[in-house]
C-alpha cells in the first residue's frame, strides 16, 4: 500500500480522537464518581480482526489488557457476531482484570462486514460479592468477590438480554449506578460506531482498515528501531508488596529483562512470589499490561498505543504465581500487584536506560472504601483513590499531587463526595517531610481525613509502603512509607496497611500516603532548592540540615557558611552510609 | 457633523500592533495602525483612536461606543506579572489549588511537569470554618483566623487575596464575612471571593478560577482605569465594552470585578468576524487562521459557529484546550472560544541553538525593537526580515508608508545570525527561517483539525493578521487545503470583527430539581429574575427594554450524571423542554434513558439589539491613503528555485475573474502571496480568494 503522509496523520489522530470522544462520553453520562470523577474506565478502538489500534488518554494500566479480553470474546463468539449484538464480560479467568472492571466490546460493520470494534471498560462501584464495592483485598475466592460474567451478550442484534440484566441488578448493592454506568459505556460505544462510519465515508472501509493495519506495524518499527539502541544484556530488579493482609510475609516481585538483538524484549517473572491467599492476585493479562506499559513510558513520546508496540515484548510469568494465578485464586485488589509489577520494571529499565527513569513513586494509589447505610436505610459506597507522587529524576525533582504513571486518575472532589455521601473531609493536604531526598528529590505525600457521619460503616483500606518504602536512585533516599490512623474522640491509634473493619459514627480515619523516592546524592542538592521547600513549609528547617546539610539563619534564609561546614562534615559520612548501606 | 452622526469604534491590541476600526452609521469603515505600546497598551490605543477621529474630522463626542479586545489578561499570566496573590482556605484545604485534578495530559511520560502554581504554598492559608454540603454551619468562621490570615498576607507584601471555602457554592456567608473582615481590617488588599466568580460546585475549579481573577484584577483595573482616563482626555465619553473569551462583550466596570472572563479577549474579535464572515459568504466550515508579530492562532469555525468550550486551561507554548484532559495549565472554568496558539509570528527571532539547529521563536523581537530591517536596534532576524529579504514583503516600507524598512538590514542580519553559522547562501537561510515558522503554526492548526480528527482538506482557511496572507498559502499547500480566503482589511480584521459581534450579557441560575416535580410556576419566578437581572446589565449600555432579544438555555441530565446536555427553549412548558431533551439525548448517546431528568441549569444570554452591526454583505471600506503602487519583484519561491519577475498589484487589481499566480498583493498594511500553483479572484464581498489545484 502507498502511504499518504496527510491520510495516514489524519486517521492515526482521527482514530485517537474518536477514542478521546468515546472516553468524554463516558464522564458525561456515568452514574458513579469513581469513573466520572475518579476517571477508573477506558476506552478503546479495535481493528475487525480485534487488534486494539487505538486507546484513550484514560488508564494506561487497562492498556495491554485488551488482547486477551478480545481473544476470548473472539473464542466464543466468532462467526456469530452481527450488527447491533453487544458483549459484555468481567471474570478475570476469561480475559478480564477484576470482577468490578466490566468489559464491553460493540462490533462494528460497514458494507455487511465487521471493521471494527468499540471497547470500553468501566470500574463498577459494586459487583456484587461479599464486601460492598467488590473490591476488598482478604477474599480468599473469586467466588466471594462478586458476580462473574464470562462473556456474554447484553444485546443480541439490537435486542436487550432482559435475563441477563435481571441477573446483574439483584446481584449488585447499587443495581441503578451499574446500571447507569453500563448505559454509559453503551452510549459511548455508540459514539465510537459514529465517529469510525465518518471516517470510513471518508476514506473507503478498506483504505481505513489498511491504515490500521499500517499503523500495528508503524508501532512495531519505531519500537523495535528504539530497542535496538538499547545495552543489550539481562537486567534484574525485585521490589516488594508489604502483604497480602493475611500474613506479613512480603511479597516479591523479581522481573529480569533480556534486551535482544533485534529489537525485542524478554520480560522473565520467574523467582516472583507464589499466588497469594489474599486478592492480590493479578492475571496474566494484567502482567502484561503493566509490562507493556512500564516499557512505553521509556520510549519516545509519540508512539503510537497499540498492539504493534506488544509484538515486540515477550512477557513471562511462572503459572500459579502472583502475577499469573490459578482458578480460584482472588484478583479484586490487583491494581496494587500492577503498581509493583510497574516500579520493578522502572528499577530494571533504570540500569538500561538511567537518563529515563525517575526514582520509585507512591507505590500506586491507595484505596479507601466506606460503605453504610443512610439514615433512610439507602445503601452508600464510597470508593475513594488517593493519589500520588513521582520520585525524582534524572534531571529535575518529582511531582507531587499526580496520578501514578501506569494510571491517569483522577480524584473525587471534596464537595462532590460531601454531597453524596454522609461523610466529611477534614483534610486534604501534603505530608510535611514525606519526600525521599536527593539531588532531585521525590514529591511528597498526600493526607486525606474522613470524617463518618453515617451511623455506622464498613472500612476497608488498601494501602501498601507501609512497610517498603519507595526507593530512590542514584544515591536518593526512599520515600517517607504510608501510615494510617483512626482517631474516636481524642484518641488516636494507628491502623495497618490492609484493613477491613466496623467503624461508628465521628471516627475521624486519615491516610498518609508514601511519599516519593530522591534521585542522587541529597548533599548535591543545590541549597536554595532546600530553603524554598522550607519556606513552602514542604520540609522543615530540620529536614533540610539533617538530609540536606542545609542551614537557615534566623530570618530563614540560606545561611551560605554553615551549610559549606555542615556538608563538608557530613560528606564523609554520607559517603560512608552509602557503601555500608 | 450631520453625516457621520454616531459611530463606534473598535480597538485591537497585539503584541506588536494596535489596529482600529471605525464604523460611521452610514456603514462606512476607516482604519487604523500605529505601534503597540506593551509598558501601558493604553497610550497606543488612546494616541491611535485620536489620530485617527483628527483624520477623519470626527468629533469624539459622537463616539457611541468603543470595543475593546485586549490581551493584557494573558500576557499578565504568561509573563507571572500579575498581583502578588495570596489564598485563604478552609482548614485542611490549604493544597487544594496545588492538588489540582491529579490527571496528567499525556500518558506515558514520565518527563512531565504540573504547572506552578500562582500562589505558592507560602502565601497560602488557613481560617477556621466549616460549611457543610447542604449549606448548614458546621463551624463558625473564626474572625481572628482571618485575621491572623491577614497580617500573615501583609507581612508578606500580598497585594490581592482569593477567598475560597469549602461548599460556598452552597452557601457564600462564611467567604462574605471573611471578605468583610478583610477589607475592613486591610484595606488596601483586594479581595475576591469564589462565590461572586463561580458559584459552583468542585473545589479546585473553583479555586483556580478565583485565583487567576484575583491575580489579574489590580492589573486589569489599573489599565482600563488608563484608558478610560485617556480616552476621556481626548474628549471620548462613550462607554468601553471589553471582548470577552467566548465573543460577547462586557461592560468595563464589570470586567473590573471579573478580569478571568477576558483573559483569551484579543483573539475572540477575529473569530467572531470570520465565522460572520464565512456565514455572509456561504462558508460555513472554515479554518481561521490569525498570524500576528508574536503568535499564530487557529481556531474551527463550524456550521457557521466557533467551536467553544466551558472550561479551558492557560498554559505557555502551545495551548489547545482539550474537552478530556486536564492539569496542562491554569484552569479557568469560564466560557471560551477554542484556540490553539503557537508562539511564532512576524516577529518571532531566528537563532542557531546550541545543537545546531535552528530554532524559530517563541523569542519576539514584538514591536519594540521589532525587526531588523526596522533598524530601531534588533540586529536578529525575524520571519518578517526573511520575507523582506525574499521579496515576500514590500522591502521600502510596511504600514502603507508610515514605517520605512531597510532590507539591507535584514539581509544582515540573515547572513550574520543563520546563514554564516550554517554555512547557507543568504537567500537558502531566509527560506529556511521561513520553512521552521511555517512548520511552527502548522502545528496550531493540526491541532484543531487533524488531531481532533476533521480533515482539514475538507476546509477553507481564512486568513489575517497582517502576515496571515504571506503564509497561509504555505500552509494550505502543507495540509493540503484547497483554498485560502483574505477578508478585506485583513491586516486589522480582528477589530472590524468586534464592530459584527453584540453586546450580549448572560446570565445562569443553579435549579438542580427534577423537572416532574416543577410547574411552568416554578421556571417563570426563575426566569423573570434573571431576565431583570440581564436586562439591567443591557440598560446600563444602553439597550432599553425595545432593543434586546432574550435566548432561553436549560441544562438536564438524568440524575445522577455528572454533565448536562443544554437544550434551547421558549415559554415554561416542561413537556417540551423534556422531549426536546429526549430527542438530542438519544441523537448524542444512541440510547434512551428511563430514569428520572434533573434541570441543573437555567441559562440566558440578553443581547442588545443595534441598529448599526456591521454587516459584511453591505460593508463599505474607505479609500486610504498611502495604497502601494504597482510593479514588480524578484522572487524566488522555493529554495533552489532562481528568482523570476513577479508582478505587484494593488487589491482593487483583482476581480472576479480568476487570475492566475505568481502574484503579490499589497494593501496597506496586508500582503498576500499567491504562489505560482495558485489562482486567485475576488468575491462578492471582496475577499481574495486563493485556490490550489487538487
Amino acid at each position: 500500500m502507498k502511504v499518504d503522509p496527510i491520510t495516514f496523520a489524519v486517521i492515526k489522530s482521527g482514530l485517537d480522537s474518536i477514542a478521546d470522544d468515546m472516553a468524554y462520553t463516558v464522564v458525561r453520562i456515568a452514574r458513579s464518581e469513581i469513573v466520572k470523577d475518579v476517571m477508573d474506565f477506558s476506552a478503546a478502538l479495535c481493528a475487525g480482526d480485534g487488534h486494539m489500534v487505538a486507546q484513550a488518554k484514560t488508564i494506561a494500566q487497562h492498556l495491554g489488557a485488551i488482547p486477551e479480553a478480545m481473544a476470548s470474546v473472539m473464542d466464543k463468539f466468532e462467526g456469530n457476531l452481527h450488527e447491533g449484538d453487544v458483549v459484555i464480560m468481567n471474570d478475570p479467568y476469561h480475559g478480564g482484570m477484576h470482577l468490578p472492571d466490566i468489559f464491553m466490546f460493540v462490533p462494528i460493520f460497514h458494507g455487511g462486514a465487521r471493521r471494527a470494534f468499540a471497547v470500553v471498560i468501566c470500574h463498577h462501584t459494586d459487583v456484587g460479592g461479599r464486601v460492598p464495592g467488590s473490591n476488598a483485598s482478604d477474599s480468599t475466592e473469586i467466588y466471594q468477590e462478586g458476580l462473574r460474567i464470562p462473556p456474554l451478550k447484553l444485546y443480541d442484534r439490537g435486542v436487550l438480554d432482559k435475563t441477563l440484566e435481571a441477573l446483574i441488578r439483584i446481584n449488585v448493592r447499587v443495581p441503578d449506578r451499574v446500571w447507569g454506568d453500563l448505559s454509559a459505556q453503551f452510549a459511548a460505544a455508540q459514539v465510537g460506531k459514529r465517529g469510525l462510519e465518518k471516517l470510513i465515508q471518508r476514506y473507503g472501509a478498506d483504505e481505513v482498515d489498511a491504515y490500521m493495519q499500517e499503523l500495528l506495524d508503524y508501532a512495531e518499527r519505531m519500537t523495535r528501531a528504539e530497542i535496538k539502541h538499547w545495552p543489550k544484556g539481562t537486567y534484574r530488579f525485585v521490589d516488594h508488596i508489604d502483604d497480602d493482609g493475611f500474613s506479613d510475609q512480603p511479597i516479591p516481585i523479581k522481573v529480569a529483562i533480556t534486551v535482544n538483538d533485534d529489537g525485542t524484549l524478554f520480560v522473565d517473572y520467574t523467582g516472583s512470589s507464589p499466588q497469594v491467599r489474599g486478592a492480590l492476585n493479578s492475571t496474566l493479562s494484567f502482567t502484561h499490561s503493566l509490562t507493556y506499559l512500564s516499557v512505553r513510558c521509556v520510549l519516545a513520546k509519540d508512539l503510537p498505543n497499540n498492539v504493534g508496540l506488544f509484538r515486540c515484548i515477550k512477557v513471562k510469568a511462572p503459572e500459579a504465581s502472583v502475577l499469573n494465578p490459578v482458578m480460584p485464586g482472588p484478583c479484586a485488589a490487583r491494581a496494587l500487584t500492577g503498581y509493583r509489577v510497574f516500579d520493578t520494571m522502572l528499577g530494571a529499565l533504570a540500569q538500561i536506560v538511567p537518563d529515563r527513569v525517575p526514582a520509585a513513586g507512591e507505590g500506586g494509589n491507595s484505596v479507601i472504601c466506606i460503605s453504610g447505610l443512610r439514615p433512610n436505610r439507602q445503601p452508600f459506597i464510597i470508593v475513594d483513590m488517593i493519589c500520588g507522587a513521582w520520585g525524582g529524576r534524572p534531571d529535575k525533582d518529582g511531582v507531587e499531587a499526580i496520578t501514578n504513571a501506569s494510571q491517569n486518575l483522577s480524584n473525587m472532589p471534596v464537595e462532590v463526595m460531601e454531597a453524596e455521601h454522609p461523610v466529611r473531609i477534614e483534610d486534604y493536604s501534603f505530608v510535611q517531610d514525606s519526600c525521599g531526598a536527593g539531588r532531585h528529590r521525590g514529591g511528597v505525600g498526600i493526607r486525606r481525613s474522613y470524617r463518618i457521619l453515617a451511623d455506622e460503616a464498613l472500612l476497608q483500606m488498601r494501602t501498601d509502603r507501609v512497610r517498603f518504602a519507595p526507593y530512590g536512585l542514584a544515591g536518593g533516599a526512599p520515600g517517607a512509607q504510608s501510615r494510617n490512623f483512626m482517631e474516636v474522640g481524642n484518641e488516636r491509634t494507628a491502623l495497618p496497611g490492609k484493613i477491613t473493619t466496623r467503624i461508628g459514627k465521628d471516627t475521624l480515619i486519615i491516610h498518609e500516603q508514601a511519599g516519593a523516592g530522591g534521585f542522587g546524592d541529597p548533599l548535591e542538592r543545590d541549597p536554595s532548592q532546600v530553603v524554598e521547600d522550607v519556606l513552602d513549609g514542604k520540609i522543615t528547617a530540620a529536614y533540610a540540615s539533617e538530609r540536606h546539610g542545609v542551614v537557615l539563619d534566623s530570618s530563614r534564609e540560606l545561611d551560605v557558611a554553615a551549610t559549606a561546614r555542615l556538608r563538608a562534615s557530613r560528606s564523609g559520612i554520607s559517603e560512608g552510609a552509602r557503601h555500608g548501606g | 457633523m450631520d453625516g457621520i452622526g454616531r459611530v463606534r469604534i473598535a480597538v485591537d491590541i497585539g503584541g506588536t500592533f494596535t489596529d482600529i476600526a471605525l464604523l460611521t452609521d452610514t456603514g462606512l469603515i476607516h482604519q487604523s495602525k500605529i505601534s503597540s505600546t506593551p509598558a501601558d497598551p493604553s497610550m497606543a490605543v488612546v494616541e491611535g483612536v485620536a489620530q485617527l477621529l483628527a483624520e477623519l474630522s470626527i468629533d469624539p463626542a459622537v463616539v457611541a461606543e468603543v470595543l475593546h479586545g485586549t490581551t493584557v489578561g494573558s500576557n499578565t499570566i504568561l509573563q507571572r506579572k500579575g498581583a502578588r496573590t495570596g489564598l485563604i482556605t478552609t482548614h485542611g484545604f490549604r493544597d487544594v489549588l496545588e492538588i489540582g485534578r491529579i490527571r496528567m495530559p499525556d500518558m506515558f511520560d514520565l518527563t512531565w511537569d504540573k504547572p506552578a502554581p500562582l500562589v505558592p504554598r507560602r502565601h497560602r492559608f488557613e481560617v477556621n470554618e466549616r460549611m457543610a454540603a447542604d449549606g448548614s454551619v458546621v463551624e463558625p468562621l473564626s474572625e481572628a483566623t482571618v485575621i491572623a490570615a491577614g497580617e500573615a498576607l501583609a507581612a508578606q507584601d500580598i497585594e490581592a487575596v482569593a477567598v475560597v471555602f469549602i461548599n460556598a457554592y452552597r452557601n457564600p456567608a462564611h467567604e462574605l464575612e471573611a471578605a468583610a473582615i478583610l477589607r475592613a481590617h486591610f484595606p488596601k488588599l483586594l479581595v475576591t471571593t469564589s462565590c461572586a466568580v463561580l458559584p459552583e460546585m468542585k473545589e479546585y475549579e473553583r479555586t483556580s478560577t478565583t485565583v487567576v481573577n484575583a491575580y489579574l484584577l489590580a492589573t486589569m483595573r489599573a489599565y482600563l482605569q488608563r484608558l478610560q482616563e485617556g480616552l476621556l482626555g481626548v474628549g471620548i465619553k462613550a462607554p468601553i465594552l471589553v471582548m470577552t473569551s467566548n465573543g460577547g462583550m462586557l461592560a468595563a466596570d464589570v470586567t473590573c470585578e471579573k478580569p478571568v472572563m477576558v483573559v483569551a479577549s484579543g483573539p475572540a474579535g477575529g473569530v467572531v468576524g470570520a465565522a460572520r464572515l464565512g456565514l455572509a459568504r456561504d462558508d460555513r466550515d472554515v479554518i481561521v487562521f490569525d498570524m500576528g508579530g508574536t503568535t499564530a492562532k487557529a481556531v474551527i469555525i463550524e456550521d457557521g459557529r466557533p467551536t467553544m468550550t466551558s472550561e479551558y486551561e492557560f498554559r505557555d507554548g502551545i495551548s489547545t484546550s482539550s474537552r478530556f484532559v486536564k492539569a496542562g495549565g491554569y484552569m479557568l472554568k469560564v466560557p471560551a472560544i477554542d484556540i490553539a496558539e503557537v508562539g511564532a509570528g512576524g516577529g518571532s527571532l531566528a537563532a542557531i541553538d546550541r545543537g545546531g539547529l535552528l530554532v524559530v521563536g517563541p523569542e519576539s523581537a514584538g514591536a519594540m525593537p521589532g525587526p531588523a530591517c526596522y533598524g530601531l536596534g534588533n540586529d536578529r532576524p525575524t520571519v518578517t526580515d526573511a520575507n523582506v529579504m525574499l521579496g515576500f514583503i514590500n522591502p521600502n516600507s510596511l504600514a502603507g508608508g508610515k514605517l520605512a524598512i531597510d532590507r539591507s538590514r535584514s539581509e544582515a542580519a540573515i547572513r550574520n545570525h543563520v546563514g554564516g553559522p550554517l554555512d547557507l547562501p543568504s537567500a537558502d537561510a531566509a527560506h529556511g527561517i521561513r520553512a521552521v515558522a511555517n512548520a511552527a503554526m502548522a502545528r496550531a492548526v493540526r491541532a484543531v483539525t487533524i488531531e481532533r480528527g476533521r480533515d482539514p482538506r475538507d476546509l477553507t482557511l481564512m486568513a489575517f493578521g497582517g502576515n496571515g496572507g504571506v503564509h497561509a498559502p504555505d500552509l494550505a499547500r502543507q495540509l493540503g487545503i484547497p483554498r485560502v480566503v483574505v477578508p478585506p482589511m485583513s491586516g486589522v480584521f480582528s477589530a472590524l470583527g468586534m464592530l459584527a459581534s453584540d453586546v450580549e450579557h448572560t446570565g445562569l441560575a443553579t435549579v438542580g430539581r427534577r423537572i416532574d416535580v416543577m410547574t411552568a410556576d416554578d421556571l417563570r419566578v426563575i426566569k423573570d429574575k434573571l431576565q431583570a437581572q440581564i436586562a439591567a446589565q443591557l440598560a446600563r449600555d444602553g439597550y432599553g427594554a425595545e432593543r434586546t432579544a432574550f435566548l432561553w438555555e436549560a441544562d438536564l441530565r438524568h440524575e445522577g450524571q455528572a454533565t448536562e446536555l443544554t437544550v434551547p427553549f421558549e415559554g415554561e412548558d416542561f413537556a417540551k423542554i423534556r422531549e426536546r431533551f429526549v430527542a438530542e439525548y438519544l441523537k448524542t448517546y444512541g440510547y434512551q434513558d428511563h430514569t428520572p431528568i434533573e434541570l441543573m441549569k437555567v441559562r440566558v444570554a440578553g443581547r442588545g439589539l443595534r441598529d448599526n452591526r456591521l454587516d459584511f454583505r453591505g460593508m463599505k471600506i474607505a479609500p486610504r491613503r498611502g495604497a502601494p503602487g504597482a510593479g514588480t519583484r524578484q522572487i524566488s519561491f522555493a529554495r533552489g528555485e532562481p528568482a523570476r519577475t513577479v508582478d505587484v498589484v494593488a487589491r482593487s487589481a483583482i476581480n472576479s475573474k480568476p487570475r492566475s499566480g505568481p502574484l503579490i498583493i499589497e494593501e496597506f498594511d496586508a500582503t498576500i502571496v499567491v504562489p505560482p500553483d495558485a489562482r486567485v479572484h475576488k468575491d462578492a464581498i471582496g475577499c481574495i480568494v486563493l485556490e490550489f489545484a487538487p
